[in-house]
């Protein structure tokens, strides 16, 4: 017999499937921009740059209601790491990761609604909602501003700066969205932290004695 | 609108430009001068006709240099005292660029300020080094003969039929007017006063007796029948007083006799001595009047003359453009490859009905003017001068913009009505995101001039002097000569370079390249002279119109058959460049030559197309392959291992790894970041490494799990 553990709200699936297409938007319209010739699967780069502006905005604001939602609804805990998680409990995260998985050892961290994130989950989020994505926001709205306020545009160093940082950023959210995608795998099942997601429930299979 | 004065007529079409309202009030001013009688207007349009300015400018009277009627005296023009005098400011009007290109400022201070290289003399044409002509006006203080080149007579025969007289070949280099008392030469190399003589190379004195003075010849530009070939020959011949008559061959009403002296047909003049008017005809410039300097240029036609109006065709030689409105698909002659392809006028502008004059009018012209000063944060600046004053003292430095490689009167750089004076490209545009950007950064040219279908000058080699006497040219654009409307014309694609706009910002434009291989004295800091590398080849004088080569020269590059043509006049080994060098020391007395390659851009402001036939396509420039990089052919055979000039600096822009040698412009265009073109190696390199650690983590992680029998 299964038991169905309640692990993610639907604001929280909402915010983080909104915030998936918009990463993949973004990157293909992204893919787009930097490779006009070779990706023109929307029309033209001119298109892409403003579906690209356009979903840019929208997964801003998709960002600051995840942020009121985390807030309001006291989750933000979830992401913030305790000194263990850097130290002790990221090294048997690591560890099972690189080798208890492969013998078929047990999660070290036991799911549960109020730990929902692994140590290495908690240090990567930290990094990436509170370096990478705010760099990408700053980065890509002063490029999409570069004829608003061309002045500060032009005192920050133009896109000669801010182009070749905001691909970087790019390429380091595909990176991780690849890992991202990946370790989603990586639950009892390879589809049951998918599933949870969408359902917003894990399935634990009852162990029967 | 017709309008009547007193008892003469006037009939002038109005146009909103202004001009005719300037030209009707030149007749006005000018009835004072000649009495009533004498305003005896052309048969103008009639009214309604609003595409026609026509001018009726009051009948004049020829006059010699005496102020008496050329008619009775039967001496040569003089425009002094026929357009000067009570009408309009000679003096004022002569003292314009168009008039001394350059010799009102040669200062070395000032075009140190414009970063032009020391050995020029002026911003000018009188006085500017050009690869093309390889020629240079000699320095006013020279003290060595071999420092000679172009004296002041020369450069009037040579250049003397579009550069139309007035200070240049008024006066000296000291300021002095030719043929009056003040005017002596300053020792025996005063270039104002001598020519190297043809035969036996030394500097002789020129006689300004006998060639006389060529004045301001305003009827190269006013009159519509005007003929510079007609005027070229006299300039050629050193017959300057008669160059203006020359002229007017073709209007009937001088007449060049057999014996190549000029007469005037009475039957062209009013009993009271004045002109007829439909002989004369004087009115704004037209098309065809800037056309016989400047290019190709026309209204309407179907038929492209390869050497139109005798044998210069400056902005078509040098860029390729022709200024017609007709479309290209209806070209008759000469052969355009492909042309049914090419359902659009050679020019927007033209077809839109504009002469040259709307962009390029003077700049003191209240009905043209561009009134605004920017700098006061004025929109609209009400003309200073009232319109009498104008017509009075017409400024004749015509409105122009900032291009390379014009550096002529810099101070009235960027005059001109541009495209942002009269299109408001804000408002369009709707497809282009970040349009300040675009527009700032591109000039309007840069799309809207995305091939040339014509030919234009490639390369002019004077490193290496053909049996003519000549360069070693090549065209691009053309299979064949230039002068058989046989030969295919297949146009060619412009390069880009940045240049600065008027507010010193950097914007992408297209232009020409045309690349010079020539010999540069290290040792006097200034080019070889022509005839110092003719002396170098040549073992004589020309017999039958060749030039015998030394020995030293066939034997190092002639064919086995002796001959040296296009192929073989090339410098493709250093053993050849040095045998030259040493030629060049034994022969002409230059103590240390160097072969230098120069790129020119030669900026394309005409054969403009309209919206359908600009560019659209995003990746045209933002791709890997972008336009704005494309690599362009200079010449098939330029030497290895030599400086390369560009604008006046050493700067490689030479890509000797392409098939041909090709223009190499990332080094410039490395101002610009270009989305989709423009890469920050190192951004590309770790980017792609994480993205690949990624995957290559999830692909091994996820295969030990598999086979593990974890997954």
């Amino acid at each position: 017999m299964n038991s169905q553990i309640p692990l993610y709200a639907l604001h929280e699936r909402m915010w983080h499937w909104l915030q998936a297409a918009g990463m993949i938007c973004l990157i293909l319209t992204g893919m787009a921009i930097h490779y006009p010739d070779r990706f023109g699967i929307f029309g033209s780069m001119a298109n892409a740059v403003r579906w690209h502006s356009w979903i840019g905005f929208a997964l801003i604001l998709n960002a600051f209601l995840g942020i009121f939602y985390h807030m309001t609804a006291e989750k933000y805990h979830h992401f913030l790491p305790r000194m263990d998680d850097f130290t002790g409990a990221a090294v048997r995260q690591a560890r099972f990761y690189f080798y208890g998985i492969f013998k078929g050892e047990k999660h070290p961290l036991d799911i549960d609604p109020r730990h929902k994130l692994n140590p290495l989950q908690k240090i990567t989020y930290i990094l990436l909602l509170n370096i990478l994505l705010p760099f990408q926001i700053v980065t890509g709205v002063l490029m999409w501003g570069a004829d608003r306020w061309s002045g500060t545009f032009a005192r920050i160093g133009g896109l000669w700066v801010l182009a070749p940082a905001h691909t970087l950023g790019s390429y380091l959210f595909l990176s991780f969205l690849i890992g991202h995608i990946y370790l989603s795998t990586t639950g009892p099942t390879p589809l049951s932290l998918l599933r949870a997601m969408i359902t917003g429930y894990h399935v634990e299979e009852e162990k029967t004695q | 609108m017709r309008r009547g004065l007193s008892n003469s007529s006037i009939w002038v079409t109005v146009k909103a430009s202004g001009i005719s309202l300037a030209l009707a009030a030149a007749a006005l001013l000018c009835a004072t001068a000649f009495g009533q009688d004498s305003i005896r207007g052309a048969n103008g349009p009639g009214p309604g006709d609003a595409k026609v300015a026509k001018l009726a400018h009051p009948l004049i009277v020829l006059k010699d240099e005496n102020g008496q009627s050329v008619l009775t005296t039967g001496k040569p023009i003089s425009t002094r005292q026929t357009c000067g005098g009570d009408c309009h400011d000679y003096e004022f009007i002569t003292n314009s660029f168009h008039f001394q290109q350059g010799k009102t400022e040669m200062d070395r201070a000032l075009l140190a300020s414009h970063g032009a290289p020391s050995f020029n003399t002026s911003p000018g044409m009188f006085g500017k080094f050009s690869i093309i002509p390889n020629r240079q006006l000699t320095a006013a203080d020279i003290k060595d003969p071999s420092d000679a080149d172009m004296s002041q007579p020369e450069w009037l025969t040579k250049c003397g039929g579009c550069h139309t007289g007035g200070g240049i070949s008024e006066y000296d280099l000291r300021g002095h007017r030719f043929l009056t008392p003040e005017a002596k030469p300053n020792g025996p190399l005063d270039p104002s006063y001598t020519i190297r003589d043809r035969d036996t190379g030394q500097v002789i004195s020129w006689d300004w007796q006998k060639s006389g003075i060529a004045e301001a010849d305003c009827f190269l530009c006013h009159v519509p029948k005007s003929s510079r070939g007609e005027r070229k020959k006299e300039m050629a011949a050193g017959d300057f007083r008669w160059a203006n008559n020359a002229t007017l061959v073709d209007t009937g009403i001088v007449v060049r006799q057999q014996n190549g002296t000029f007469t005037y047909n009475r039957a062209a003049f009013n009993a009271d001595g004045t002109v007829k008017p439909e002989a004369l005809d004087i009115s704004d410039p037209t098309l065809e009047n800037c056309a016989q300097c400047h290019g190709f240029t026309a209204r309407n036609t179907t038929t492209i003359q390869p050497i139109q109006h005798a044998d210069i065709m400056r902005g078509t030689e040098k860029s390729g453009w022709i200024y017609n409105g007709a479309k290209i698909s209806d070209t008759v002659s000469p052969n355009i490859v492909e042309k049914e392809k090419m359902d659009f006028p050679w020019d927007a502008h033209a077809a839109a009905g504009l002469i040259c004059i709307d962009c390029h009018f003077s700049v003191n012209n209240p009905g043209r003017m561009i009134q605004e000063d920017p700098k006061k944060n004025l929109r609209y600046k009400p003309a200073e001068e009232d319109l009498a004053v104008y017509l009075r003292r017409p400024d004749h430095n015509f409105a122009r913009g900032d291009i390379p490689p014009e550096t002529v009167n810099l101070a009235k750089r960027d005059t001109m009505r541009a495209c942002g004076d009269c299109h408001e490209a804000e408002k369009g545009h709707s497809f282009l995101p970040y349009k300040s950007t675009h527009l700032r950064s591109v000039a309007c040219q840069t799309c809207h001039i995305p091939a040339v279908h014509f030919w234009a000058y490639r390369s002019d080699d004077w490193g290496f002097v053909m049996d003519t006497g000549g360069s070693r040219i090549t065209m691009r654009g053309i299979e064949g000569s230039i002068v058989d409307p046989e030969s295919e014309i297949r146009g060619y694609l412009p390069a880009y370079i940045p240049t600065l706009d008027k507010n010193n910002i950097q914007q992408i434009r297209p232009t020409n390249l045309i690349t010079g291989v020539y010999w540069f004295d290290k040792s006097k800091g200034r080019p070889v002279f022509t005839w110092q590398v003719q002396n170098a080849f040549y073992a004589g004088k020309a017999a039958e119109g060749e030039f015998p080569y030394r020995p030293e020269i066939l034997k190092a590059f002639a064919d086995k058959d002796g001959i040296i043509d296009l192929p073989q006049a090339v410098y493709d080994t250093p053993e050849k460049i040095a045998l030259v060098k040493g030629l060049l020391q034994k022969y002409s007395g230059v103590a240390d030559p160097e072969l230098r390659i120069e790129v020119v851009p030669w900026a394309m402001t005409h054969g403009i197309v309209g919206k359908k036939q600009a560019v659209r396509d995003c990746a045209a420039c933002h791709a890997k392959n972008s336009m704005l990089a494309r690599p362009v052919d200079l010449n098939s055979a330029l030497p290895t291992g030599v400086p390369v000039i560009y604008r006046g600096k050493k700067l490689n822009v030479v890509n000797f790894s392409t098939k041909e040698p090709s223009f190499d412009n990332r080094v410039l265009l490395n101002s610009f970041y270009i989305a989709g073109f423009s890469r920050a190696a190192w951004v590309e390199w770790l980017g792609w490494l994480c993205v690949a650690a990624a995957i290559l983590f999830s692909l091994l992680h996820g295969a030990i799990r598999l086979l593990g029998g974890h997954l």
